[in-house]
């Protein structure tokens, strides 16, 4: 029966005329008859329709009745409710900017992370089926390595075994091209990539075309795909760059194909700017040591991710038993690429979301607090209405259209805000989280912030609307003209929302304030060296330089170059600097002499990088024990390593380790020479990756024993570092015009950025904090400020009996602080246990920690504190005549 | 005799357009009609009180109606009779004997 009367209001809508005109027809036809009757009885025609329709009494009166029993007119009074609730918005300006500001900043902020939540987390990958993606890794859980790159030949075992569960397996192998083409020299980020990547991941060209299968053999492979950002950037977004040849690392490529913007994976440290063919060479087939590929791999359809996962574990098992030597521990971990994009940011950002609602909820609870009060104000005006013959739920209606202007006008300003604070929180945020730029006003975003709007209206607007329709008319028109309060139990239904608003208030000030302690905390961890007057350049020789000697010789020019730049203190070459993403990060396994040796495949391993005496002193590294590198130490004399204070503490903690030897086996990839090593030194630890994780063990070969391709010159500067940076690449280019500088960084910012990301996720949560700080106040503010007016009469009887200003404000703060007292009472028991979800972000400080949740509590007291006093002065203002007069 | 027509409680009349609805559907002047020749004249609803009455019945679902054709072959409006309004006529027919058994009691008094 309702679905009738909803379906006679929707066909209402367009048929108003139509419904009309029916009961016209209707009541016409029982006026005919009348007539007729008439006529039969005797009177004229004339005076029979007369006697008939005066019969009706009031038609026009039935005529409307009718026409609102068949649906129409709704329409009429919805818009008339509107028009009623925008006048009444109109008239108390204060009240509705206060209301419409509150649900902006709530639907605004929920907004703009729900957009960057969608565009990471929930939009699908710009993949072919991207669900059945799946990246490969190699792993060995004993040494507490849980994703670590391919070797070639683990590659090709894995492809060729497990064709019952994958139907395509391809490679990334990370490379290096340098560009000379006008101005400076330039390292692009490439990935060399085997046959079926772009297969797999169902990418497809913007312009060109990607590689066929002929020009994955040598001979055919000079050919590259570039990546839209570079075409754009370099090339101009020139179409006509495809089938042009550009000279990478002095070869001649074709430019075959320029991909699509979206086309971006997570896969690497940085980001590509092209592909070109790998060309699987026989030395290539046999590396099994050498890990450096990134492996994708396509669920064959009807294969699950988990029996996928089973299949390559068992592979591993049976290689590992092939090849004891390389793949004795080695395992496969699975992955989708899902997971692997995002999987590392996946906590944070729903940390975000959760916080961000909690504002919303605090700031519904305001706006229905308000609401609240000021429908005790309207108490009057509807209880008149009410005696008037007005239903129920006509005035509920009323109401919650009220509450939708009201969510509207939030919604709308909410949007406005959101998109200029997106803007501003994409700029601030870390490179890591994909596709953040993304964040927008799609159509996922648009719905969920209709939704949002729509249920905080509900939320805030039925409980004042159920309240207040029904109002009890005797209570309301005896009363002689005072506006009351609404007794007890409204009272305790704002206290209740204030209380709630508090507690939420503290659990999102506790969470900012442990991201901010472990802020703190990183910032004072001691990264080992000395950052603040450092220069970094990096530069990739292997090509230039083929030789040792040519790469000693280059080293050793490049640095007289840069120790003669005034202002340079002292510089040295290392292939690993701390916090520096593209260092080399090798780690190897090793025996020590004279020690009983470990089951093959069971040694441990420490990471090894090569540097020149002077490095250490750069970088300010203090030397322990022995001795550092000097000018003996050569190619031609026994082969010395220095270790650092993990690697003492863990392999010689009761000895000096000076003296000893320790033997590496394979070392880095190709390479020959002596595995056996004498121990001159150990220097102190550095971090070198992030501050928040222990520093490893490490060893340290002289440059001039083992002349790297890869090497970083480290520059101690006197003076500001990054003015610098200009004189020191010149110089660098003197040597060679034609050596790109792959990077070049000072050590500040290299901590710093490595910061990057901890410093959103608290610059966010310390906003949303805040935010529930000044709306859980507006809060206590508005219920305290109402409570004493409606008590005005009250006050003043208290005052007339002997109440001195100091009863009044004692009175009035003490329940407002026992509002807050409760709130704060809740909100800790909330915070202690919520805040283990976030226990994985914080460093140094526990999720329980006493001292952020004490010193909290007291800064959200004093406010509150604050809060209630204005109001508490107002009420001891107040003349006791004029009260105990007023009505 | 009664000379004048008394007025009728509305919820009274409501029942009587349902008891008349009972015996057929007709349209708004057929009920009117057969009211007052069941109440053998003693009783005539005006029509500005039955066609409020009418529209007031079909909201609340207790007769529905619809466009059909009359005795003499015009368009008019048919009330019927729903599941729902026969259920009520039952309750309301209870409900006026128990009242008018009760009011007869009071005033037999002497």
């Amino acid at each position: 029966m309702w679905l009738r009367a909803l379906m006679n209001r929707v066909r209402a809508l367009w048929q108003a005329e139509a419904i009309n005109h029916e009961i016209d027809e209707e009541l016409q036809f029982h006026i005919e008859m009348c007539t007729e009757e008439n006529i039969r009885r005797g009177m004229t025609p004339a005076e029979a329709e007369q006697d008939a329709r005066r019969r009706f009494g009031h038609l026009t009166r039935i005529k409307e009745l009718g026409y609102e029993v068949r649906g129409g007119g709704w329409l009429e009074s919805f818009w008339q409710d509107i028009r009623y609730g925008v006048r009444m918005l109109l008239r108390k300006p204060g009240f509705t900017f206060v209301a419409v500001l509150t649900l902006a900043l709530g639907i605004g902020a929920n907004t703009a992370i729900f957009s960057m939540v969608n565009a990471v987390l929930l939009r699908p990958l710009p993949f072919r089926e991207p669900e059945r993606i799946m990246t490969l890794w190699e792993n060995n859980l004993k040494d507490g390595i849980e994703r670590d790159d391919v070797s070639p030949a683990n590659f090709l075992d894995w492809r060729e075994r497990s064709s019952s569960v994958f139907e395509e397996m391809a490679f990334a192998n990370p490379n290096s091209l340098d560009y000379l083409g006008g101005g400076e020299p330039e390292t692009w980020q490439a990935a060399l990539v085997s046959e079926g990547f772009f297969r797999i991941l169902g990418a497809s060209a913007l312009y060109g075309r990607t590689f066929l299968p002929e020009e994955y053999h040598a001979g055919r492979n000079s050919v590259v795909v570039l990546s839209y950002g570079l075409w754009q950037r370099r090339f101009g977004g020139d179409p006509a760059i495809i089938n042009q040849k550009l000279v990478l690392d002095n070869q001649p490529m074709t430019v075959v194909g320029v991909m699509p913007p979206e086309f971006k994976l997570n896969l690497f440290e940085r980001e590509k700017v092209l592909w070109a063919p790998q060309v699987l060479s026989e030395d290539l087939r046999q590396q099994r040591r050498a890990t450096y590929l990134k492996v994708l791999a396509r669920l064959k359809p009807a294969v699950s991710p988990e029996q996928a996962r089973a299949e390559m574990d068992g592979i591993a098992l049976r290689l590992a038993a092939e090849y004891p030597q390389t793949n004795a521990g080695v395992g496969v971990t699975t992955l989708p690429l899902n997971e692997q994009m995002t999987g590392q940011v996946r906590p944070a950002l729903l940390v975000l979301l959760g916080a961000v609602m909690l504002v919303l909820l605090i700031a519904c609870a305001n706006v229905a607090n308000l609401l609240l009060a000021r429908g005790s104000e309207r108490e009057r005006e509807l209880a008149v209405r009410a005696a008037l013959g007005a239903a129920r739920s006509r005035l509920v209606r009323q109401l919650l259209t009220e509450s939708l202007l009201l969510a509207l006008l939030g919604c709308a300003s909410g949007l406005l805000l959101s998109a200029w604070v997106s803007g501003l929180v994409v700029k601030l945020s870390p490179d890591n989280i994909p596709r953040i730029e993304q964040a927008g006003l799609d159509q996922a975003t648009l719905i969920f912030v209709s939704g949002i709007s729509f249920l905080t209206a509900l939320v805030f607007g039925v409980v004042p609307a159920l309240r207040f329709s029904k109002p009890d008319l005797n209570h309301c028109l005896k009363e002689t003209g005072r506006v009351d309060g609404g007794g007890r139990s409204r009272h305790r239904l704002r206290s209740t929302l204030v209380v709630a608003e508090i507690a939420l208030a503290l659990v999102l000030l506790i969470g900012a304030g442990l991201l901010l302690r472990s802020f703190v905390s990183l910032l004072r961890v001691d990264p080992g060296f000395a950052a603040d007057k450092v220069v970094a350049l990096q530069v990739f020789i292997w090509d230039r330089y083929a030789t040792p000697e040519q790469r000693a010789a280059y080293a050793e020019q490049a640095l007289e170059k840069l120790k003669t730049v005034p202002g340079v203190e002292t510089a040295g070459i290392t292939t690993a600097l701390p916090f520096l993403e593209s260092s080399a990060d090798t780690s190897v396994p090793f025996t020590i002499e004279g020690r009983p040796a470990p089951a093959a495949g069971a040694e441990p391993t420490v990471f090894y990088s090569v540097a020149t005496a002077d490095y250490f002193a750069a970088v300010g590294v203090p030397l322990l024990r022995g001795r550092l590198f000097n000018q003996h130490d050569r190619m031609d004399t026994p082969a010395v390593v220095l270790i650092n204070e993990t690697m003492r503490r863990r392999y010689w903690p009761d000895e000096d380790p000076t003296g000893k030897k320790i033997n590496v086996r394979g070392g880095q990839r190709g390479q020959r020479g002596p595995s056996v090593f004498e121990i001159v030194g150990v220097v102190g630890d550095v971090r070198h990756q992030r501050l928040d994780e222990e520093s490893r063990a490490e060893f340290f070969r002289p440059h001039a024993q083992s002349p790297n391709g890869s090497i970083i010159f480290a520059v101690r500067t006197a003076v500001d570092p990054a003015a610098l940076i200009p004189t020191l690449k010149a110089r660098l280019w003197e040597v060679n015009r034609t050596q790109p500088i792959y990077a070049v960084a000072t050590g500040e910012a290299l901590i710093s950025d490595s910061l990057k990301a901890r410093r959103f996720s608290l610059l966010l949560l310390g906003s949303f904090a805040v935010l529930a700080l000044v709306l859980a106040v507006i809060g206590i503010y508005g219920v305290m400020s109402f409570a004493t007016r409606q008590r005005t009469h009250e006050i003043g009887i208290r005052m007339a009996l002997g109440a001195t200003p100091r009863h009044v404000l004692r009175l009035v703060i003490g329940q407002g602080m026992w509002l807050a007292l409760v709130g704060i009472a809740l909100g800790l028991v909330a915070a202690f246990a919520l805040t283990r979800v976030m226990s994985s972000l914080l460093y140094g400080v526990s999720a329980t920690d006493p001292l952020t949740y004490a010193s909290l509590s007291l800064v959200l007291g004093g406010v509150a504190l604050a809060a209630c006093y204005l109001p508490a002065r107002r009420a001891t203002r107040v003349d006791p005549l004029v009260a105990l007069r007023y009505e | 005799m009664v000379k004048q027509k008394p007025d009728l409680p509305q919820g009274t009349l409501d029942m009587l357009v349902l008891k008349a609805l009972s015996l057929g559907a007709m349209h708004g002047y057929g009920v009117g009609q057969r009211i007052r020749q069941l109440a053998e004249d003693m009783l005539k609803v005006e029509e500005g009180t039955l066609y409020p009455a009418l529209y007031r019945i079909e909201q609340r679902g207790w007769i529905e109606s619809e466009w059909g054709t009359s005795e003499n072959n015009r368009r008019a409006r048919f009330y019927k009779l729903t599941r729902k309004g026969r259920k009520r006529l039952v309750v309301e027919e209870s409900h006026w004997e128990h009242l008018s058994a009760a009011v007869a009691k009071v005033m037999q008094a002497t």
